[in-house]
């Protein structure tokens, strides 16, 4: 984002995400803050920024496959589960560290992702749909007959640890999440501007013209996927770590539904718009829920439950008004924004 | 200038005046995370509106010794990281004595940081918090001795009919940790009976049509079918086993979370005959109970809507109330914390709530919220007793967990 009257004067000043100094001050004092913030944020406060950083993680792997290359998912939470359950196998069952856990439950969702994802190779829009809803049932019925996630009964998956520093607080893990986060945004913001990003585009604008200039569509959808699910599979094992139990109502369909609302709120396409829609649907979940006994005590007759319930009712009328009235999300705001700020303060 | 002035020491005022109210109140917190929108939203609402009107009724009453509760409810929509997030949410409210984690999924998921915070949760029937014995109570006996009950039940009515030998009982459930509880022990119980248990057959919740399941045990010869899963499930299982023609010949059976009055309002004739095992009064005996239906009537009008589950609400607050008053004999409201409660807990053994369930059988041993259970049996559209209240045999301590 440029000021007025600023330009690029060389390809890598074009090709910075960077471009000016007064960028760098506000990146840097942000990450400065980011990492301070258990100093002197609220306990309450920290553990909702691990659940918002673990879902990035999740919406940056579905923004990939659905707002990048175009293939509608309804598999991300089960993804999520196979890492989480993965992390959780190799910690518990083969004693293995966090560490090495945490990138193999990557490697794991993303190769279990290339065969949920193998039927975008035949059929796509809402057929697709369809089959990530079924690849979602299939892994979950897996975890709860299989032996060795637990069955039914689940994992317990110990806290990450250093030596002998144990990360079992959700202010000690916070700095896990909030790295990982960081790295993997990092990652999915330069992936989108590769020769591979350019490829999913060209998968999501039009196929057809896109196998015609060249570009493999078997090898760029499995990519997306595996790519998606490998986010999807991190932040599971983060999760699992975090909370120190998975089981399988962790992963439910609503999860994967959350995770497009928060999609369309954002807006498919962007990486910012991944952060603008999870935290849009977080905080109204988190206001929902602080609201809702003070709804109840300041209208008695109203009673605590339907004043709880808004909450679904608040994330249908969120989806549905931003499909009507900002199709493409929070992000295309953003774009208007900085459209405005680079003209500024000249009006056109 | 002067009118915002106004305005502004309005809102000084109305605020100190709100600071002053909550900050000088003697208040303690209870805090329900339930799922009010979710798949077992049938059984929540009604049972937290038990609750909440039982403590609404504490309150205008003057409270215990002077100290108010405060409700504080959250829809976690049956999702553990939204029960989580709230818990950590509320976690730091001045005296939140208890916390009722309204799913297995979800008091498991706590159990590590109510641990932490030593405090204490209730959690629906999950044996395993039996077996291991924490900061976490359950609503009534477990499952599986739940279980175990109903098949002292089935061997009673096996003999009643003059049929020699053992019964075959079938078993259809959720697929789901909740669906399978009441097996680990209960199957052991069974069989040390001779009841021979047929294969289980689980599926995902959510099933509409459950022929499949209900014919595959029928071929297997049941005499007798549990119907798993929280109604209305058990409900449309029987829906679609009267469709089949099966509830002619075989005797269906229910847990806890059976048809309630949800259920027997929309299939009442299906469901002729079902027996139900219940630790909490149920249909007919549950809206006639005196502190039931006043409390009803004066909150809620017209029993047009009455479930039966508000009765068990009520028994939480009774609990919470007694488990109270007796942290209060050890210590002073200034010095009370959730520590104080977890202790009075297991102080309460053989409390009374109005007869709404068996008494308390909290103890330094036990964390069950009691031992008793009642077969109920719908008749003529109804739930009636079919026996009166009974010891549910420890199917818990059968099972290695």
């Amino acid at each position: 984002m440029r000021p007025c009257g600023v330009f690029d004067k060389s390809y890598t000043q074009d090709m910075a995400i960077i471009r000016t100094w007064q960028h760098w001050v506000i990146l840097l004092s942000a990450l400065i803050l980011l990492y301070l913030f258990p100093l002197f944020g609220s306990y309450y406060l920290i553990s909702f920024m691990n659940l918002l950083a673990i879902t990035v993680i999740v919406v940056l792997g579905l923004q990939i496959v659905s707002g990048y290359c175009g293939q509608i998912s309804f598999g991300q939470a089960a993804f999520m589960a196979v890492g989480a359950y993965t992390s959780s196998v190799l910690t518990v069952k083969f004693g293995f560290p966090f560490w090495i856990a945490l990138p193999v439950s990557g490697v794991m969702a993303g190769a279990i992702g290339i065969i949920g994802g193998a039927p975008s190779l035949r059929i796509k829009g809402f057929y697709l749909a369809m089959a990530t809803i079924a690849i979602h049932f299939v892994v979950i019925w897996l975890i709860l007959h299989l032996d060795i996630t637990g069955s039914f009964k689940g994992l317990y998956p110990p806290s990450p640890s250093l030596g002998s520093f144990q990360f079992d607080t959700d202010e000690r893990m916070y700095y896990i999440i909030m790295t990982v986060m960081i790295i993997m945004t990092y990652c999915a913001r330069n992936l989108v501007r590769t020769k591979v990003g350019r490829a999913f585009v060209a998968i999501r604008d039009n196929d057809l013209a896109g196998q015609v200039m060249g570009v493999s569509l078997y090898y760029y959808k499995l990519l997306a996927f595996f790519v998606s699910c490998f986010y999807a599979g991190i932040a599971g094992s983060l999760w699992a770590h975090l909370i120190t139990v998975v089981n399988s109502e962790q992963f439910t369909l609503l999860h994967a539904l959350e995770y497009v609302g928060m999609l369309i709120i954002g807006g498919m396409g962007s990486i910012p718009g991944v952060f603008f829609g999870v935290l849009f649907i977080r905080i109204l979940n988190e206001v929902v829920m602080f609201t809702s006994p003070v709804l109840a005590k300041a209208f008695p007759w109203l009673g605590v439950s339907p004043a709880a319930a808004l909450g679904l009712t608040a994330f249908g009328l969120a989806v549905a008004v931003f499909l009507i009235f900002e199709p493409r999300g929070l992000a295309h705001r953003w774009e208007i924004f900085k459209a405005s700020y680079r003209l500024y303060p000249f009006a056109y | 200038m002067k009118k915002t002035s106004v305005i502004f020491l309005s809102l000084l005022c109305f605020g100190l005046m709100g600071l002053s109210s909550s900050s000088f109140a003697k208040e303690v917190a209870y805090l329900s995370l339930a799922d009010y929108t979710g798949p077992i939203a049938g059984l929540n609402v009604p049972a937290d509106m038990g609750l909440e009107d039982y403590i609404s009724e504490v309150n205008a009453k003057g409270g215990v010794d002077g100290i108010k509760i405060k409700f504080i409810g959250i829809d976690t929509r049956y999702d553990v990281a939204r029960a989580v997030s709230a818990y950590k949410r509320y976690s730091r409210t001045p005296r939140l004595l208890m916390v009722n984690s309204i799913s297995t999924g979800i008091g498991k998921a706590l159990a590590r940081l109510i641990e932490r915070d030593k405090r204490a949760q209730l959690v629906p029937g999950d044996g395993e918090f039996q077996a291991h014995l924490g900061r976490s109570f359950i609503w009534g006996p477990a499952y599986q001795d739940a279980f175990a009950a109903m098949m002292d039940w089935v061997m009673d009515d096996w003999k009643a009919k003059g049929k020699s030998g053992a019964p075959v009982v079938g078993y259809v459930s959720w697929d789901n940790p909740y669906g399978r509880e009441p097996l680990r022990g209960g199957k052991e119980y069974a069989e040390s009976l001779g009841i021979k248990i047929l294969p289980p057959e689980f599926f995902p919740p959510g099933t509409l049509k459950h022929d499949v399941y209900l014919n595959r045990l029928a071929e297997g010869g049941a005499h007798y079918i549990w119907a798993g899963g929280v109604d209305p499930t058990p409900t449309n299982i029987i829906r679609d086993a009267y469709a089949l023609g099966l509830t002619k010949s075989i005797q269906f059976l229910n847990g806890y979370w059976g048809p309630t009055a949800l259920g027997i309002g929309v299939h009442a004739e299906a469901l002729e005959g079902t027996a139900i095992v219940s630790f909490f009064l149920r249909g007919e005996e549950a809206k006639n109970n005196p502190v039931v239906t006043e409390l009803w009537k004066k909150h809620r009008g017209s029993f047009d809507q009455f479930n039966e589950v508000y009765g068990m609400g009520m028994s939480w607050g009774m609990t919470y109330v007694a488990g109270l008053k007796s942290a209060l004999e050890k210590t002073s409201f200034e010095k009370l914390e959730a520590d104080d409660m977890y202790k009075a807990y297991q102080r309460i053994t053989g409390l009374k709530r109005a007869g709404l369930q068996g008494p308390c059988a909290y103890s330094p041993t036990s964390r069950r919220g009691s031992l008793e259970v009642k077969i109920y049996r719908v008749k003529g559209g109804k739930i009636v007793p079919e026996t009166d209240w009974r010891k549910a045999p420890d199917a818990v301590s059968l099972h290695k967990f």
